[in-house]
């Protein structure tokens, strides 16, 4: 037994001791509120969402103000319009040639676009690969059901469009310098007014082509159904140059 | 955060010690800052009242860091450390260790105990705590503990002590700590070798530990622990001297020893340092994992894990053993510490990350096969500390991956306990299975 006064202490504190009770063990919790923690891949979705819903505003814009012309008559002056339209809504968007390939994609498999009409979604798309920052775009088409015309309009040199499966009417048209492939079929007017640059089809191609063409070069790696009247340029037929030269008519069917 | 000085004042003693008396390259690194961790947690033992247990190869540097950083905090003269030291052989004894009878009052019939120098001084270290066999290595642990030292039925407390202990690596002469013991130790932590170029330079700065000695102020302390007085009277007159001599260092070598207020100061700073939610709930996590037991409650050293047990991915399966009480209290110690030492106004995940694997190294039992598995790694750190390291990692991987879902688990707790109708979360990991026992615990006592 130990004698209260034979217990020595050194310096007692000057505090109170303070007891703990047994408490809410998780009380400092209490007002956490949980912040939905966003994963880099989240953010990246709603980037990508953000993005097409802007694209495709554009879209619907340019649908309201110039479908009804283009939808009954293609007529030059009437894309040059329509084209000045896209641009404007193009050039407000910060978008990647992937994103180019998802509204092509989404074209068809969205109910957010209500309509496809070849020949608007070919401008609209032609001006998003001219505004794209990419100098390499590729567009993956060959799942779509409608052959999509105007693609690669007034492609700019520099620029390199790679398009897998067909195009529609007016592949190329005005082309200015760039490279367009495409490893489908192209049908009429191929690279119809077309400036400089080079176009090369894989498989075959329709009538008209290179209509009015002034310069630049179109390489068919199948047949060419017809020759357009050509002002100056080259076409080649299975790497056998058929303009200039005696071989071809313009419009010759075989 | 505010630290009225006394945070840089600290860090000038840890520059001091690096540049001038302890030569070792730094081994930890917070938050892009980088420290050696001999030093650093040395430091924070003497600020926090800790407990460390240095280990290392003979020759390492072991206690003279220890001495050195004591003699800054504490204003003690190296002579007086020396002359207060315990070291650990075999023949060790109580009277050597903690006090004698008075022998000239024993002839007069009279029981009075001549407290050892140990026993009274607030900085304790025993060197090579190991060489104490088991039997004399439970004679120190009341003291080691809760500074009780107790004699022919006498006792003084020490209200304020650290208390440093050596340990060789295992050898002929080397005992096992034991258990007890070791779990007293808040921290563990390896004085290495420097480097053939460091150690070159220690060779050549020999005697460089005389600009913290000074034999009059030594003779001083050992006149007023050897006095006759009541042991609480002693404490202002070592005081008093105590403050001569850190202000003769502050004039020799330009640097500032911490004096007893300074001490009290920068501990109750430190005590106002909270954890914040995530360093809370990610030592919650740890903890859990190093307790569980699906099967038999909690982890128990007797008991073995069955075999396809649910929760075989967390540290419950690898170890043996039960981690304790005094671990979460050592852990938050030491954090808060570094915390100060950084000046950070709260606990984060990164001073956890960074104290935990001292904390943990000694006090967990790895099975067999988690060590025959891990032996052969590559790895800078003593083993145990290695795997230590290993288990923080892991653990705060898994918290980075759920930490929101869990403090909201823990937040949908706090509100079952104060009686909202909800239901715990679900989880995988051990923790939630803890919140609901704590919960239904709560249930059961309404």
């Amino acid at each position: 037994m130990k004698d209260a006064d034979s217990i020595k202490k050194t310096m007692p504190s000057s505090k109170p001791p303070s007891l703990t009770v047994f408490q809410n063990p998780f009380e400092e919790f209490e007002s956490f509120q949980c912040q939905k923690q966003e994963i880099p891949l989240d953010r990246m979705v709603q980037t990508a969402e953000a993005v097409m819903d802007q694209i495709r505003l554009g879209y619907e814009k340019l649908l309201e103000e110039e479908a009804k012309e283009l939808v009954w008559m293609v007529q030059y002056n009437t894309i040059i319009k329509a084209y000045e339209v896209a641009e404007k809504y193009v050039k407000e968007i910060d978008y990647s040639a992937e994103d180019i390939e998802d509204f092509c994609f989404a074209l068809e498999n969205t109910q957010k676009i209500p309509y496809l009409i070849p020949g608007p979604a070919g401008i609209y798309i032609s001006a998003l690969c001219n505004y794209a920052k990419e100098e390499e775009i590729a567009l993956k088409l060959s799942e779509l059901k409608t052959e999509i015309n105007l693609i690669g309009f007034r492609l700019p040199k520099g620029k390199r469009l790679t398009v897998e499966g067909d195009t529609g009417d007016f592949t190329g048209i005005g082309l200015e310098g760039g490279e367009m492939i495409v490893e489908g079929n192209a049908k009429n007017w191929t690279g119809a007014g077309m400036r400089s640059g080079k176009i090369l089809v894989k498989k075959n191609i329709g009538l008209h082509t290179g209509e009015w063409m002034m310069g630049g070069e179109i390489y068919v790696g199948g047949r060419i159904r017809g020759i357009g009247n050509i002002v100056e340029g080259k076409v080649y037929e299975r790497e056998k140059l058929v303009y200039p030269g005696k071989a071809r008519y313009p419009n010759l069917y075989y | 955060m505010e630290t009225n000085g006394y945070q840089k004042q600290v860090m000038d003693l840890y520059h001091f010690i690096s540049d001038h008396l302890y030569f070792n390259r730094p081994d930890l690194e917070v938050k892009g800052e980088t420290f050696n961790s001999a030093i650093l947690l040395s430091l924070l033992t003497g600020l926090v009242k800790g407990k460390e247990l240095i280990i290392g190869e003979p020759g390492l540097g072991k206690t003279t860091s220890a001495e050195f950083v004591c003699s800054l905090i504490y204003q003690f003269p190296l002579g007086v450390i020396w002359g207060s030291e315990v070291s650990g052989h075999p023949e060790q004894t109580e009277e050597k260790i903690i006090g004698r009878p008075d022998l000239g009052k024993l002839n007069r019939g009279e029981e009075d105990v001549v407290w050892t120098n140990f026993a009274q001084v607030p900085v304790k270290i025993v060197d090579e705590i190991n060489r104490l066999p088991e039997t004399k290595q439970s004679m120190i642990l009341d003291g080691v503990d809760r500074g009780n030292w107790e004699y022919l039925n006498e006792m003084i407390i020490n209200e304020e002590y650290c208390l440093y202990a050596t340990a060789n690596y295992q050898d002929g002469g080397t005992n096992t700590i034991i258990a007890p013991l070791v779990d007293r130790f808040d921290v563990i932590v390896e004085s290495r070798y420097p480097g053939a170029n460091l150690s070159f330079l220690i060779a050549k700065s020999k005697g460089k530990e005389q600009v913290l000695r000074h034999p009059k102020f030594e003779k001083d302390f050992y006149r007023i622990l050897k006095s006759k007085i009541a042991y609480e009277k002693k404490i202002p007159k070592i005081e008093e001297v105590c403050n001569a001599f850190g202000a003769y260092v502050e004039e020799t070598i330009g640097i500032k020893p911490l004096k007893r207020e300074d001490r009290f100061q920068i501990r109750d700073q430190i005590g106002a340092i909270d954890l914040d939610l995530d360093a809370s709930a990610f030592s919650r996590m740890i903890l859990s994992e190093l307790s569980f037991c699906d099967r038999y409650g909690q982890k128990r050293i007797v008991e073995h894990c069955e075999e396809g047990c649910h929760y075989t991915g967390y540290l419950c399966r690898q170890i043996k053993n039960c981690a304790s009480n005094r671990l979460p209290t050592s852990i938050k110690l030491f954090s808060q510490g570094l915390a100060w030492l950084m000046g950070d106004s709260v606990v984060d995940i990164e001073h956890l990350k960074a104290v935990m694997p001292y904390a943990l190294s000694h006090r967990i039992q790895w099975k067999d096969e988690i060590l025959s598995q891990k032996e052969r790694a590559k790895r800078d750190d003593p083993f145990q500390i290695f795997l230590a390291k290993e288990a923080v990692k892991t653990v705060s991987q898994r918290y980075r991956e759920q930490s929101d879902y869990l403090k909201d688990a823990l937040a949908v707790g706090s509100k079952i306990f104060q009686g909202e109708p909800l239901e715990p979360l679900e989880g995988d990991h051990p923790i939630y299975t803890e919140i609901k026992k704590d919960l239904l615990h709560k249930r059961n006592r309404r």
